[in-house]
């Protein structure tokens, strides 16, 4: 009874008639952003889920890895984010399902395709597949190894092998490459993706972490606006980012 | 730690958006703003920033160039800007957040046309 459940489910994903489409690009919920790029439109609580960014205070840390943050923010006068003027090309997961960066989900029969504008990008293979073998050897990346799954309307995913997320952008929680992210998201409303993101990581925390996550259609945007970051005209000058001059 | 507060404190009040992946606000004093009025030099439609280039006079009417960030492209498009928004020679009054460490360059918060009507939708991003 329990393969005939499991085979019915697992229908819903192989019938491409059957899978919901969630056209359209998609904001974190109170994240739009101004054309300053930093203040958040009419929003009162824009903040990304606390437990994604460093700044959080009510993330279970275990003493070591507070030790750590403690550190992180006295060394960089409490503005985790400089230095990486030159680094960070995105937000890289798990910040980017909480990001100010608009998404677009692509669902296919095989896999599901998340990205931004900043080409942050997870290939979320639903065919069946496991993670990589753990014995060829895989590192960590900046977006990991992620497999999903759908529960009828509910997408499941499962993602392992995420590089420590704070080396890539300041401001991120400095999970362990060792974290488990499981994440349910499911279109509740034409305009509205609900879900849930539960982070394990016995290495830098003492229980595991649960997220809301919400997204909405946005009304502004019928493209994601895509291109490299060929005009980084931000520098450091040891205590704040600086505007370099125009190449041309 | 009162620069964390003061990060902490603009996430829980307004949010960071785009640009604090890439970099700090902490450059901007957003209590500190400015207008200036000038040609437009250039218009950069750029990742991970926009930029105008804006020529300005100074008390004795020689010409400056001021640089003046914005959002990437995204965010823009999402506020009804397009990349000819915007021209060269075009005249515009731009309302900036100043940098701490002073000098001819800035944040855009309010870009105004000849006309006196803000540029790109207002009413757009209002989600």
């Amino acid at each position: 009874m329990v393969v005939i459940a499991a085979a019915t489910l697992l229908c819903a994903c192989a019938d491409p008639q059957r899978l919901p489409e969630w056209n359209g690009v998609w904001v974190t919920e109170g994240r739009a952003v101004n054309i300053d790029g930093f203040t958040t439109v009419g929003a009162t609580d824009g903040a990304a889920p606390p437990a994604l960014a460093v700044f959080s205070t009510t993330t279970p840390w275990n003493d070591v890895t507070r030790a750590k943050i403690d550190a992180l923010m006295k060394a960089t006068n409490g503005d985790p984010a400089r230095g990486f003027e030159h680094g960070a090309a995105g937000w890289g997961y798990p910040l980017m399902m909480a990001g100010a960066a608009p998404l677009q989900f692509a669902i296919t029969k095989n896999a599901v395709l998340v990205f931004n504008a900043y080409r942050d990008l997870r290939v979320i293979y639903t065919d069946g597949r496991s993670h990589m073998p753990a014995e060829e050897g895989w590192p960590p990346t900046t977006w990991g190894d992620a497999i999903g799954h759908w529960e009828g309307d509910t997408l499941v995913i499962d993602t392992i092998g995420v590089r420590d997320p704070s080396q890539y952008v300041g401001i991120a929680a400095p999970f362990s490459e060792k974290a488990h992210y499981t994440e349910r998201l499911r279109q509740v409303s034409p305009d509205r993706i609900e879900g849930e993101m539960t982070i394990e990581d016995p290495q830098t925390l003492t229980r595991p972490v649960h997220l809301k996550l919400a997204y909405v259609r946005s009304r502004e945007l019928n493209r994601i606006v895509l291109d490299t970051f060929t005009n980084n005209r931000s520098g450091f000058d040891g205590e704040f980012s600086t505007i370099e001059p125009p190449r041309q | 730690m009162k620069m964390w507060r003061l990060i902490a404190c603009s996430i829980a009040i307004g949010g960071m958006g785009s640009a604090v992946a890439h970099h700090s606000p902490a450059m901007f004093d957003f209590q500190k703003q400015a207008t200036v009025t000038g040609t437009v030099r250039i218009f950069q439609w750029t990742n991970p920033h926009s930029y105008i280039q804006l020529l300005v006079k100074d008390d004795k009417g020689r010409e400056e160039e001021w640089s003046f960030e914005m959002a990437a492209p995204m965010y823009l498009y999402s506020h009804g800007w397009r990349p000819n928004t915007i021209k060269p020679g075009d005249t515009v009054t731009i309302t900036y957040a100043t940098l701490r460490r002073g000098g001819k360059a800035g944040l855009t918060l309010k870009v105004v046309g000849a006309d006196g009507k803000p540029l790109g939708s207002p009413s757009a991003g209002a989600r």
